[in-house]
Parts: structure tokens; sequence; C-alpha cells
């Protein structure tokens, strides 16, 4: 081996293992995509104007309030546009007491009076962007975790979009997703009701409710109070193991529903047990001091679900009166009050949520897909193969080598990125073979060109190569080009193919030009003239 | 030594004007085909629900698309999908209004489910074609003669063997499942049923996203022309650069239009497909411009229509080569790929064609034409004059001369 090959081909074996440990185990390094797997995928968008309109609405009643606490008549508080809140009709000669209520409740917004008693307050845009953030993030979190409750393995939940206010969700192996979109879209709506107990009652801190809807019917003596309904709550069973349900008569109207939460997080009492504190707002705070100081010693009970699907979550006696911030203790362990404050806190997510795109695809037709894609590509991989052997000759050795190379390599580079082969990805894989040999043949009609001119073996070689040089890393430049705008402006399967394209384009360079020229080189040796060429 | 050509010495650009008419009237007749016919958008672009059906006796399309009008989905499309006998329908309901934002999926399902399904169903027995494991394996812990762990077992197996077949066609299917039991299957065979059908997949997309896609893809287009545009500018000159995007265009219209004529459905993959066309398509026409770059250093600038002659036959071989070999490829992806990748490779299969006639027939007759209706730069920029060499440019294409 000469010296000038010295350092070429270690550097080529080094890629070669590099991509095969980066590949190896191709089940492990490398994601099939959903489209070949199955599954489904599911982009949803979060109503960001729902979120900022709640908290508008949120305004006006504790506006209208704090007016009223200091005295100060006035016409009426609205909002005629998102982020603007109108106060009209208080009396002007309370200016002073006006701009104070104003300014204690929105610091940071523009506050203008508009004169003779009508004022208006904007909400500045950072503020508004926070809420439309917070929005985003808290259904995010929702949603990872009502995911997780689903059991699916191996998730993807992220916010997507320019906007940022979608979130995409993937789920593999999920062959029927009505049952998951059900559970995702479900409001989480949380509520605190107060429990309506059967006449006769002695002890209502130790009351459990029974475990059937016609025993509570019972106890009530044959129908419930017109204000009450049941609400079914599932139980671990005292004997034996599995689930119990068992139904809890509570109050139709809530003391307190999940938008009037402030906060809530995994805490502990002072004996270490693991408790969830939360924290109302103002306005909810007030109304659950009213109703938790009539019910000390009863239970209340923390209602979870939309519409159809309500249950109670815990009951827990209420101890002392609460104002804005309370605990519920329940015997919880770490992970179950870590569950229910991220459900109490998933009940605060202040808007909607509406799927706007949904792909499933049943295992089976990817398994079809991948069969169809492999197969495809083989065949043309090897067509392309014999055709360069049969043109080529020994020289098309030397390009099924590098195109063999350039597949490994391809394969490798998705390995080391963890990337998602979609069926997109394999058409791309497998096109990228049929551009690597353009640039095999560019050259190689090059060195038959200049042979053709009566030049010596070695240097038809050297030209060949330095000549088809700038043509090659042109065409590759173009069709990087556009690769480049398919993925700023595809989605998902079209982005990993071109991903795919343009990996297989960057190896491409390596392989056709200076992987076949380090062959050519060895096989050509060095001082002899070599007097034929098989090309 | 194998040759496709042997000195091959055609006088192409002699038949420039010639082949420019036949392609500006293939061009002619796409935009006449696409504003008559216009083209089939899949509902990544018009919104909609879609939903892939396999049945276990072929299927009567207008038995398909009574049950579906029955139900009140009127606005449908129904077709078979793949070979007849995988017994495939393909259904797909297009968003009529802009309130009408509805995942159809469970209403199309329900629409095909025969009466007998649904008093099946009403009777408590599990449907093997659309159950999934925790229902099979809840309907399985209710035999005594089974363990819980088993069950689950079971359960995954059964999901397993329809991966496997697609479908079931009987609850007798169950027997060649891995760890069943004559006794267990038997059991299964009167509390389950096989649907005439399975869904093998779905989508809705919302009419969001599909005017997003829309103006995604075009914008990628665009911009990939653009890009190239100026790449070519920054490589050569700037007609060349025009010579080329307008060949892309070219062949891009004429893709389209059989797009068209052939009723095939635009979707994402398609997009991908002609962005990849574009990215291919200019290869041949770069390693043309390359070659009468070259020639025209050696040669002067004297007679273009002679230098770009001897380039396009210099290069001939490797053209048609190259555009064989990519051919073969997806030409492979067309036959063999499966249904799913049927549109795209078909976009590849006809415009590696075109593409190839477009870089020989429309982008270098081009570069003649322009230098004959623009003589005065062309002549400057090539009379070796310092002040009038106006930029690097063209002092690259008359550095030789």
């Amino acid at each position: 081996m000469s010296k000038k090959l010295g350092w070429k081909v270690p550097l080529i074996l080094a890629v070669i293992a590099a991509a095969v440990f980066y590949l190896y185990p191709p089940a492990e390094k490398i994601n099939l995509g959903l489209d070949l797997r199955g599954g489904s995928h599911i982009l949803m968008q979060v109503e960001t104007k729902t979120a900022v309109k709640y908290e508008m609405d949120l305004a006006i009643s504790r506006i209208g309030q704090a007016l009223k606490e200091r005295g100060v008549t006035f016409g009426s508080v609205g909002s005629p546009d998102v982020g603007v809140l109108d106060v009209q009709g208080t009396d002007p000669a309370r200016r002073g007491d006006v701009r104070k209520v104003l300014d204690d409740f929105f610091g940071q917004w523009e506050i203008r009076d508009a004169g003779s008693g009508a004022w208006r307050v904007t909400m500045p845009l950072e503020v508004r962007a926070a809420i439309e953030e917070r929005a985003v993030e808290m259904t995010l979190t929702t949603i990872r975790n009502r995911i997780d409750e689903l059991g699916v393995r191996e998730p993807t939940v992220q916010k997507e979009g320019m906007e940022g206010d979608r979130i995409l969700i993937q789920l593999p192996g999920v062959e029927d997703p009505e049952r998951a979109k059900e559970v995702m879209q479900d409001p989480a709506v949380l509520e605190w009701k107060t429990v309506t107990y059967p006449p006769g009652t002695a002890d209502f801190g130790g009351w459990m409710p029974p475990a059937s809807k016609d025993e509570v019917l019972r106890l009530f003596g044959g129908s419930l109070p017109a204000d009450t309904e049941l609400y079914p709550q599932r139980l671990p069973a005292r004997e034996g193991g599995g689930i119990v349900t068992v139904w809890w008569p509570l109050n139709k109207v809530s003391t307190v529903v999940g938008n009037d939460l402030r906060s809530s997080r995994r805490g502990q009492n002072q004996w270490g047990d693991s408790v969830v504190n939360f924290e109302l707002t103002q306005d909810a705070g007030r109304r659950f001091e009213a109703a938790t100081r009539e019910n000390v010693g009863r239970r209340m009970a923390i209602v979870l679900g939309g519409v159809e699907t309500k249950q109670v979550i815990s009951a827990p006696v209420i101890r002392s009166t609460i104002r804005d911030s309370g605990m519920i203790e329940g015997g919880f362990s770490l992970e179950t009050a870590e569950d229910l404050a991220l459900k109490l806190r998933s009940g605060a997510i202040p808007t909607d949520v509406t799927i706007i795109e949904e792909r499933t695809v049943g295992p089976s037709l990817g398994r079809d897909s991948i069969r169809a894609g492999l197969i495809a590509s083989l065949v043309g991989f090897v067509s392309v193969m014999l055709f360069m052997l049969a043109y080529y000759r020994l020289s098309g050795v030397n390009a099924v080598v590098a195109l063999l190379l350039n597949v490994v390599l391809v394969m490798g580079a998705l390995g080391y990125f963890h990337a998602t082969l979609t069926l997109p990805g394999i058409a791309g894989l497998i096109l990228t073979v049929g551009m690597a040999v353009d640039s095999n043949v560019l050259v190689f009609e090059r060195i038959r060109e200049e042979l053709r001119l009566g030049k010596t073996v070695r240097s038809a070689v050297n030209l060949g190569f330095s000549r088809a040089f700038g043509t090659i890393v042109d065409t590759h430049v173009t069709t990087v080009v556009s690769a480049f705008f398919l993925f700023m402006y595809g989605t998902g399967p079209v982005k990993g193919f071109a991903v795919t394209l343009v990996v297989g384009l960057v190896f491409s360079m390596f392989t056709a030009v200076f992987v076949s020229r380090v062959i050519f080189e060895l096989v050509l040796g060095e001082g002899k003239p070599v007097e034929s060429l098989s090309i | 030594m194998l040759q496709l050509f042997k000195n091959p010495n055609v006088d192409f650009m002699g038949w420039r004007r010639r082949w420019i008419s036949v392609s500006m009237v293939l061009v002619a007749c796409s935009i006449v085909v696409l504003s008559v016919r216009g083209l089939r958008y899949g509902i990544e672009f018009t919104g909609g629900t879609e939903v892939q059906v396999k049945y276990v006796e072929r299927p009567r399309l207008q038995d398909v698309r009574g049950a579906l009008t029955a139900a009140g989905l009127t606005n449908h499309v129904v077709t078979t999908i793949g070979r007849p006998e995988e017994n495939e329908v393909y259904i797909r309901i297009a968003l009529v209004s802009q309130e009408e934002e509805e995942d159809l999926t469970p209403r199309i399902v329900s629409a095909l489910r025969p009466e007998d399904v649904r008093s099946k169903l009403a009777a408590g027995l599990a449907n093997l074609n659309i159950a999934d494991a925790p229902t099979l394996d809840r309907l399985l812990e209710t035999n005594p003669d089974i363990a819980r762990d088993d069950a689950a077992a079971l359960a995954q197996a059964i999901v397993e063997a329809r991966r496997e077949r697609a479908i079931f066609r009987s609850p007798a299917d169950l027997g060649g499942v891995p760890g069943m039991t004559p006794a267990v299957s038997e059991w299964m065979s009167s509390r389950t049923f096989a649907g005439p059908f399975a869904v093998r997949s779905q989508s809705y997309v919302g009419p969001v996203i599909g005017k997003e896609l829309i103006r995604k893809a075009f914008l990628a287009i665009l911009g990939s022309l653009a890009g190239i545009l100026v790449y070519i500018w920054i490589r050569f000159e700037f007609q060349w650069g025009l010579a080329g995007v307008l060949a892309l265009v070219h062949d891009t219209l004429i893709v389209l239009g059989l797009f068209s004529i052939f009723r095939l459905e635009m979707s994402l993959p398609v997009i991908a497909a002609f962005l990849t066309l574009i990215g291919y398509s200019i290869n041949d026409t770069v390693v043309v411009f390359d070659r009468i770059r070259e020639n025209l250093r050696v040669r002067g600038p004297g007679d273009l229509a002679a230098t770009i002659n001897e380039s396009i036959n210099q290069t001939l071989s490797r053209t048609v080569i190259t555009s064989l070999l990519t051919w073969f490829v997806v030409l492979a992806l067309f036959f063999l790929g499966g249904e799913a990748l049927r549109p795209f490779s078909f976009v590849l299969v006809t415009g590696i064609v075109i593409g190839t006639y477009s870089s020989i027939y429309v982008a270098s007759p081009i570069l003649v034409e322009w230098q004959r209706w623009f003589p005065g730069r062309k002549e400057r920029g090539s009379g070796g004059a310092p002040a009038s060499q106006g930029g690097a440019r063209k002092v690259r294409t008359s550095r030789s001369s």
C-alpha cells in the first residue's frame, strides 16, 4: 500500500465501523414510524383564545365585586373584545377610588380614563402571551398524564406549529384510537360537591356509601332528593383485592369547579404522609369558606371528569373551615398524591381542545407496507447493481461497493440520530441509491472519455475524478436545496423523507468520490504503468 | 467495452424549435387539462375523513355506497384499493362545509355494519376483527379455566395473529393462534364472531390543516425553484438559471397534467415526490451546463449552438444511464412498493422521462434562443475588453477566450 493511501483506508474502515456500531442492533436503533409499525397520530388545537376569554370573565366578576366593596356604583363591566375590559357609568366624582381599584387588580395592564365615568382596561400582549402559553403547557401536561394512564408505550406528546398552540400526540400500537381520543379530550373538570347524607346518618365523617345504586336508593327511601345525583367512586376492595365501585349521593350544584383552582401540588402533612395541597382563586375561596364552615366533620367529594364520565376521586372529611388553600388527606402514597395533584391541576385547564388531524394505521397495513417497501427497494437496488456490473465490468464492482457502503452509512446515520423510518423514508433511501449512482456514472463516463482521448490509465482516472468533481457538487447542491424546502414545509413522514435524502446525498459524496477513488488507487497500485482498465 | 452510444453526434440544437414547439403544446395541454379536469386532492388538503377497510368477502361497491347514503353520509368517494383479491375498499368523505368539523370514522364503521352484526354485538358477542387486546383479555378472564396471566398473553396472541393475517374469516381461525387450546377455541367460538370487515387505517383532517398544507406545498415548490435559480445564477449566469428553472416548470406542469388525466390523488408524499423530481431533474441540466461551460472555455463563445450540441453529445451516455438507473428504482417502487407509494412513484416514473428530455430539448435551446434575442450583452461580455466585463460571472465563461 502506498504512503499516499496511508490514512485513507483506516479512515474508511473507521467510518464503516462507526456506522455499524450505531446501527447495531437495528431493531433498537431505528424507530419505525407509525405508518409502518401501526398506531395513532393525533394533532390537537389548544384554543388559547378561550383561555384568554376565561381570564377576562374572571376579571369582570372580580372587578365588579371590588367596586361594590368600595361602595362605588357603576353601570356595567364588560369585555367588548378579547383583552379589552370596559367599566361604564361610574361616578365621575370617585375617579380616585376607581383608579385605585383598577390599579390594584390590573397592575400591569394599561388603564385609560375615557371620561365621564367610563374606563377602559387593556390586557398587554405579554400578559396575553403568558396566559396562552400557560394554557398550552397545562394541556400538554394533562394529556401526557392521561396517556400514561392509558398505558401506551413510548408515546410522543409535544408542542407543534408556528404558534406553539398545537399538541402532537403519537401513540404507537394503538389500533382503536376512539378510546384514547375520548380520554384525551375529556375536559377533566374538577368539582367539589357536598354530600347529601341519607336521612338518619349519625357519623357524618365515617359514613361511606354502599357499592350499589339500589342500595343508595334504599337508604333514601326509594328516590333521591331533587338536588342530588349519584357519582361512582372506584376503590380497592377491603378483602381479596380487586376494585369495588361505591355510589356517592352528591349535590348537583358544585361548590367549586376546576377553573377556580389556582394550583395544586403534592405535599406532606405533619406526620409525613403524602397529601395534596391546593390553592383556590379569591372568588372561589369565599364560596369554599362558606361551604366548608357548614360542613365541618362531614365529607366533601372531589369529582373529576367530563360530562359522561364523572367520578369521585376522593371524599375527604372536612376538618376545619377552608378559605383559599387547603390540604387533601386520604392515605395517599407518594404516587397517588402526585397523580391527584396532577389531575387537580389538569382540572384547571382553562380552555378547550379540538382534534384537527388524526391518522391511524393498523399494524397489519404497516406490516404490508414494510414488506412491499423492502421488496421494491431490493429489486431496484439489485437491478442497479447488475447494470453497473454489466456495463462497467470491474469498475462496476467498485461502484457496487460504494453503493452498498452508502446504504450502510445512511442506515448508521439514521441509527445515530435515532431517526424514525417512515414509508416515504424507505422511498427516500432507495431513491438515494438511484442518485448516488449518478456520481459513479459521471466519473466513469469521464474516465472513459479521457481514455478515448489517449490518456494513460492513471491520468485518465485522476482527470475523471477531478473534472467530474465540480459537476457532482453542483448536482448535490441543487438536490439538497429542494430537500431543504421539503424539510422546512413538510410535516411528519415527509420530513423523514427529506432527512433520508439529504443524509444519503452527503454520504454519496463520500462514497462515490472518496471511497471509489481509493479503491481505484488500491487496484492500480503505484509505480508500474497500468496497461488497461476494466471500465 | 459496453457502450450505449458510440461517439454520438446528434444535431440536437438544429431541431430545437420543433421540440420547443412540442413542449409548448404539451404544457398548454396540461394547463387546459388542469383547468378543466382539475386535481383530485386527498383529505390532507380538503379536510375530511378517510377509512381503509378490508372485507372477508369481495364487497360490492354499490352496497357500500348505499349503506353510507342510508346513514346520511352522502358526500362519499368509494373505490377499491390494491389488487381485487385483497377485498379492500377505500372510503373518503371530504368536508362539505367549514362548520362540519367532525371525525366521521365511527359513523362510517357503524353504517357499514350489517344488521346481523348489530344484533350479535347487542347480544354481547365480541367482534374478532375490531376488538382490541384489553377487550379480548376481559372476555378471556371470564373463562374460569384460564389463569389471569394466560388470558392477557392469549389476548395479545390473538391481536398479533390478526396483524399477521389482517382479518379473521371466522372464529375457527383462532385455532391457529399460538397458545390456543381446542377447549378455549371452542369456548371462544360461542362468544365471538368474525365481523365482515376490519379497519386497516383511518384518518381525519380538519379544515384548518388543509389550508395550511396547500400554502406550505406552494411555498415549498416556489422556494426550491427560487433556490435552484439563485444557485445556478451564482454558479453560471442568470439566463442559465432561468433556462434550468423553466425546464423544471415544464416538467412539473406536464406531470401535473398526467396526474389530472389519471385521476391520481394529491397527497403529502406526492408533493414530496414533486420536490424530489425538481431536485433530480435539474441534475441532468446542471451536468450539461457544466460541460457547456467547460467547452466554452476551450472553444470560446463563437458558435454557442455547436458548443451546446457537442456538450450534450459528450454527456449523453451519462444522462441516459443515470436516468435509466433511477428509473429502474422508481419503477420497482411503482410496481412493488405497495398502494401507499404508487402516486408518489408515478410522479417520479413519468417525471424522470420528461426531465431527461427537457434537460436536452428545453433548457439548452433556451440558452441558444436567449443569445439570439439578447446578443448585445453576450458579445460585450465575451469581447474581452476589461471595461465591459460587468462582473465575475461574465469573466468565468470567457476566461479562456
